[in-house]
């Protein structure tokens, strides 16, 4: 049974979730996932000043320190590398090391000087606790779900030019600047947002995991987003329902390793990028490969009068998997066997011989074509076929006969 | 007199304290295919920045179409060079494409069907439209060029600006965007190009600018791209910079030959 509680956990979990999932998506896409990492880090000294200044946890005192050093912290990230010889990633680097040491510090003196009870609090802030969320904080993070995915909305052509090409977006005045902060601000709310949840050490993590699981289940912009969103969500759900479940167990981590569940399962089972799939791919291009070589070697052995030919006959080329494509060829009827005998049946002698030509027409056209990609060598016959025009086909066969009559 | 597309006086620029490009004054017709031409690190593409807007000037100024850059309101077509984005970028040639209407869209318009037409017509116009739906990462080197003319065909300007467009295509590639540059040039639309191939200059541009950090010349070709002028741009460039670098060192770190004399 779900608690009214636990509901407005679920639901501001999910919302900060959605949050990251999106803003997530768009720095991957400009490359710029560690920008995260240092601006999450880097809210912790803010945090501890507004501490020490407002003497209270309240949200609004703690988010507001948060949100400045944040905000500094972007600043410092940008400004360094165009003052100095220091490069993106170091001053990224630079900006979180220091700032967290800064936090930690900070954390360590307000514990010592005793405000007891009350410093308490910040602990939480390291790791996350979204036990005592409350409903205004809830509705606070719904709020801003719907007003970044309006923004998101709104902007979609922005957006979308200054992540793939700045300089051409600038050339046709689209103001990337500003929405190179606008994006750069956005983060920094979100991160705010998350914290009380996630917690300083792993919002990061949040924001940067949804956004790369997204990658591997589409090549579109608008899914991408929609995808990291959902994800986002998703792990907000879950990680909310498994640490309300188990009191113990703090929520920001919990919720990361959900994050982390979800990358898994994408990095294993999406179509065509993932891991399996990928694996499966290409062991079909390699048994087809097989299975080409074989059939081609009774082609031969059959256009010089032999109509059967001893399996261990075939060529070392063809020969080389074991009995395993012989076998499979004879289920898909394209082979007959007889004891150690094979030959070719009436579809297997087609596809033979279509293959054959299909190649010979194809290294044809890589020799005149001198410079072709890489991954366009490797093909099938059907590949082949779906490729080049019936037209360029009839060229590439003339020339090929041709020079055989010369 | 000829109508300027192009007017640049006294431009420097600058990156840090280091010029890229000294004192370059330029006229550059309107209707012209002009080549930019000149060795690597010669600041042809930070020439192309400068007229495009996107960095500033130390010194100088530039007119476009007889107006002051910074007050302009022509849209300048801009072809980058290919190894400047992320090709794996999630986005379908389309998509791509359609960036070249962004600017007349105004904020928070998306294109409509008026621009998807167009934008196809422009792919069309390089022979992708049956590639319309792949994402940019799966075209070849060529095509993803190809891809980018057809983006600055979308934008519709009056004066076009390439980066290297013939850097590493395929002959299908060089041959689309000859024609492309060939339509532009009977609609009277002005291009500038970055170009390497020196052999192809006389035979497809009317205009050329010898780039090599300063002009070294720049007219029409027939005039300008002769041997004496290359020479000035390519020849002898690494002996003339390392002295005239070393003589600068010398000169900051106070190790002047003058400046012993007088310790």
């Amino acid at each position: 049974m779900i608690s009214p509680n636990t509901l407005v956990i679920l639901l501001g979990t999910t919302a900060l979730g959605t949050c990251c999932g999106i803003i997530g998506a768009l720095m991957l896409l400009r490359r710029r996932a560690l920008l995260a990492d240092a601006i999450a880090h880097s809210t912790l000294p803010g945090i501890c000043i507004a501490f020490l200044l407002a003497n209270s946890r309240s949200v609004v005192a703690l988010g507001t320190g948060a949100l400045v050093s944040a905000l500094v912290a972007a600043a410092l990230v940008a400004w360094l590398p165009r003052v100095s010889r220091i490069r993106k990633d170091a001053a990224t680097a630079c900006v979180l090391g220091v700032m967290f040491g800064a936090g930690i510090a900070l954390v360590g003196l307000i514990q010592r000087s005793g405000s007891g009870g009350s410093a308490a609090g910040l602990d939480g802030l390291l790791l996350g606790r979204t036990a005592g969320m409350l409903r205004s904080e809830a509705l606070i993070f719904g709020c801003a779900a719907i007003v970044m995915s309006l923004i998101v909305f709104a902007l979609r052509k922005e957006l979308l030019v200054s992540c793939f090409d700045p300089r051409f977006g600038t050339s046709s005045r689209i103001p990337t600047r500003s929405i190179d902060l606008l994006q750069t601000s956005l983060l920094a709310v979100t991160i705010v947002i998350a914290l009380p949840a996630v917690g300083v050490v792993l919002t990061a993590a949040l924001v940067v995991i949804p956004a790369a699981s997204a990658r591997f289940w589409t090549d579109r912009f608008d899914s991408l987003l929609r995808i990291s969103a959902l994800l986002g969500a998703g792990s907000g759900i879950l990680g909310t329902l498994i640490s309300t479940s188990h009191p113990d167990l703090p929520a920001g981590p919990v919720i990361v390793l959900s994050a982390t569940g979800f990358f898994a399962v994408s990095l294993l089972l999406a179509p065509r990028r993932g891991l399996l799939s990928r694996h499966l791919l290409a062991r079909s291009r390699s048994r087809k490969r097989t299975i080409r070589h074989l059939l081609d070697a009774i082609l031969d052995a059959q256009l010089q009068g032999q109509m059967q030919i001893a399996i261990a006959q075939i060529p070392e080329s063809a020969h080389c998997t074991d009995l395993r494509s012989i076998e499979y060829s004879v289920q898909s009827g394209w082979v007959r066997r007889e004891g150690d005998l094979i030959s070719l049946t009436e579809t297997g002698r087609i596809r033979a011989t279509r293959a054959r030509k299909a190649l010979e027409i194809w290294r044809e056209w890589l020799t005149s074509e001198a410079s072709i990609d890489r991954d366009l060598i490797d093909l099938d016959e059907v590949e082949i076929e779906k490729i080049l025009s019936p037209e360029l086909i009839d060229t590439l066969q003339r020339s090929i006969d041709e020079r055989e009559r010369s | 007199m000829i109508r300027p597309a192009i007017e640049i006086h006294d431009l420097t620029v600058a990156y840090r304290e280091k010029p890229v490009l000294w004192d370059i004054d330029a006229v550059i017709p309107v209707g012209s295919l002009c080549a930019i031409v000149g060795p690597n690190g010669a600041g042809k593409s930070t020439l192309l920045s400068a007229i495009l807007g996107t960095i500033r000037p130390a010194s100088g100024w530039l007119k476009i179409f007889d107006k002051p850059l910074e007050s302009s309101e022509e849209l300048i077509g801009f072809v980058p060079q290919r190894e400047s984005v992320d090709w794996d970028f999630p986005v379908e040639v389309l998509d791509v494409v359609l960036m070249g209407t962004y600017s007349q869209l105004g904020w928070f318009r998306r294109p409509g069907k008026a621009q998807r037409d167009w934008a196809m017509e422009c792919l069309e116009a390089v022979g992708m439209t049956d590639l319309r739906q792949r994402q940019v990462g799966e075209l070849s080197g060529g095509q993803q060029q190809r891809v980018f003319i057809a983006r600055a065909l979308a934008q519709d300007s009056q004066l076009i600006l390439m980066d290297e467009p013939f850097a590493g295509v395929d002959a299908a590639t060089e041959e689309a965007i000859r024609t492309v540059l060939e339509d532009l040039k009977k609609k009277g639309r002005t291009v500038v190009l970055v170009h390497h191939d020196l052999q192809t200059i006389e035979q497809f541009f009317d205009h050329v600018l010898l780039l090599n950090l300063r002009l070294v010349a720049a007219g029409p070709t027939s005039e300008t791209f002769t041997r004496e002028n290359l020479m000035r741009t390519y020849g002898g460039r690494l002996t003339l910079l390392d002295e005239a670098a070393e003589a600068v060192r010398r000169i900051r770190t106070g190790r002047t030959r003058i400046g012993r004399e007088l310790e």
